[in-house]
């Protein structure tokens, strides 16, 4: 008996948990999706001469490009991407 | 509570007056800047070496640097130079600065880092535009930026470092990038803090507290405005001096107004007008008249232009009046 209502306790904790989880994610999904639209942003001001925008003075780029590696990444996705800019923020709201 | 007060101000008085000594040891140290700009051909080099070879026949340790990418010192002096400074006399050096070699140097540094820190694929297909961006405009004046900072650090034992520098433009360009990249810098900054602050949010809500990781592009940000800071303050401190070469003509003298006005928007002060190959009897009134807060040296026509290192002797025990209160 008290190994059944053990078992049912861990499980219920677990449920807890992943559901506080899932809170969690869903109250930071959209300032998740804000934050990633500044660092895209971020990228193209530092990194923009890598797709033919005017960037900042090249030194700058140069200096901050080692540590950019990911931004980069990105970047250069989102250029492949590029015609489909809604789908992105339909999928991103929820909206079908 | 009082002594702990005590004790406070005490070790900060220490640490007060250690620091006021390291300053007055900075001050003491640290050496004269003087920056020859103008517009081409009105004698940059010339006078600039003249005003060395014045230096260093007084005693003084003196290091003359060509920041111009067409050197001619070599030419004036009649001597081969190269980024390693050459003893000319007792007291003087010269060196003349190779952009390319510094160039090279950077690219061959970041590409080192990105390395470092890439993945193998993508750093392999960053190469294809890295091999583009070394011909991006503005690494020039970038260089000499570099150059002039190597000078400083490594020739801080001398009393006067002398800088011939390239024709108004990249010599305007090299003045402005300081200011320019620190608007830059802190505009970045600002944005990187938002994001920062936001991530911060997200890891508070999502995984209860724990600390996220330092930014370490936001930290280059803030340690680069600290040098580039840094570099704005020697700019417009009181020991860097800059010397308006020009000549007694209208082109020239337009030319001056100009570069007057584009250094005060960035806050730089002309301290000395320097009026080349002037001819004998000749008036200069209408530039004194337009550069009242200068003071002014004059160098008159040396008919034969000047060579070696003699002739320049020569030329300064002739006309001291040109050194007078530099």
């Amino acid at each position: 008996m008290v190994r059944i209502l053990r078992w049912f306790k861990k499980h219920i904790i677990e449920a807890f948990k992943i559901s506080d989880e899932v809170m969690r994610a869903k109250a930071v999904e959209t300032i998740e999706h804000e934050v990633a639209e500044l660092d895209n942003i971020f990228g193209i001001l530092v990194l923009g001469a890598f797709i033919g925008i005017p960037s900042p003075p090249i030194h700058i780029t140069m200096e901050l490009l080692p540590l950019m590696d990911k931004e980069l990444d990105i970047m250069l996705d989102k250029v492949l991407t590029a015609h489909d800019p809604l789908g992105h923020l339909f999928s991103t709201l929820g909206i079908d | 509570m009082l002594e702990a007060w005590k004790i406070g101000f005490g070790r900060n008085a220490i640490v007060n007056s250690q620091q006021a000594l390291r300053i007055k040891m900075n001050e003491v140290k640290k050496p004269k800047l003087y920056f020859f700009i103008g517009k081409g051909g009105v004698g940059k080099s010339t006078t600039s070496a003249l005003t060395s070879v014045y230096f260093a026949s007084q005693g003084h340790k003196t290091l003359l640097v060509s920041m111009d990418p067409a050197h001619n010192q070599c030419d004036i002096f009649e001597q081969h130079f190269s980024e390693k400074p050459k003893r000319v006399s007792d007291t003087l050096m010269v060196k003349e600065v190779d952009t390319d070699f510094w160039i090279e140097k950077y690219l061959k540094e970041t590409t080192r880092q990105i390395k470092d820190t890439y993945k193998y694929e993508s750093a392999f297909n960053l190469q294809n535009y890295f091999n583009v961006l070394q011909f991006s405009p503005g690494l020039e004046e970038y260089a000499l930026i570099l150059a002039f900072e190597d000078t400083f650090r490594k020739y801080s034992d001398r009393e006067h470092i002398v800088f011939d520098m390239a024709p108004t433009a990249l010599t305007l360009r090299f003045f402005s990038l300081p200011f320019i990249t620190e608007i830059w810098l802190e505009e970045l900054l600002k944005l990187r803090s938002q994001i920062y602050q936001k991530k911060e949010i997200i890891s508070k809500i999502k995984i209860a507290g724990r600390e996220i990781e330092q930014d370490r592009v936001k930290a280059k940000l803030e340690s680069m405005i600290v040098a580039y800071e840094s570099l704005r303050q020697e700019f417009l401190s009181d020991t860097t001096r800059v010397n308006l070469v020009m000549n007694n003509d209208k082109l020239s003298f337009s030319e001056a107004y100009r570069i007057r006005q584009k250094l005060a928007d960035i806050s730089i002060v002309i301290d000395r007008i320097i009026i080349n190959k002037l001819k004998a009897g000749e008036s200069t009134d209408k530039i004194e008249n337009e550069f009242k807060e200068q003071k002014i040296g004059r160098f008159r026509l040396a008919a034969q232009g000047l060579s070696g290192y003699d002739e320049l002797k020569n030329y300064i025990a002739d006309n001291q009046e040109g050194f007078q209160g530099i």
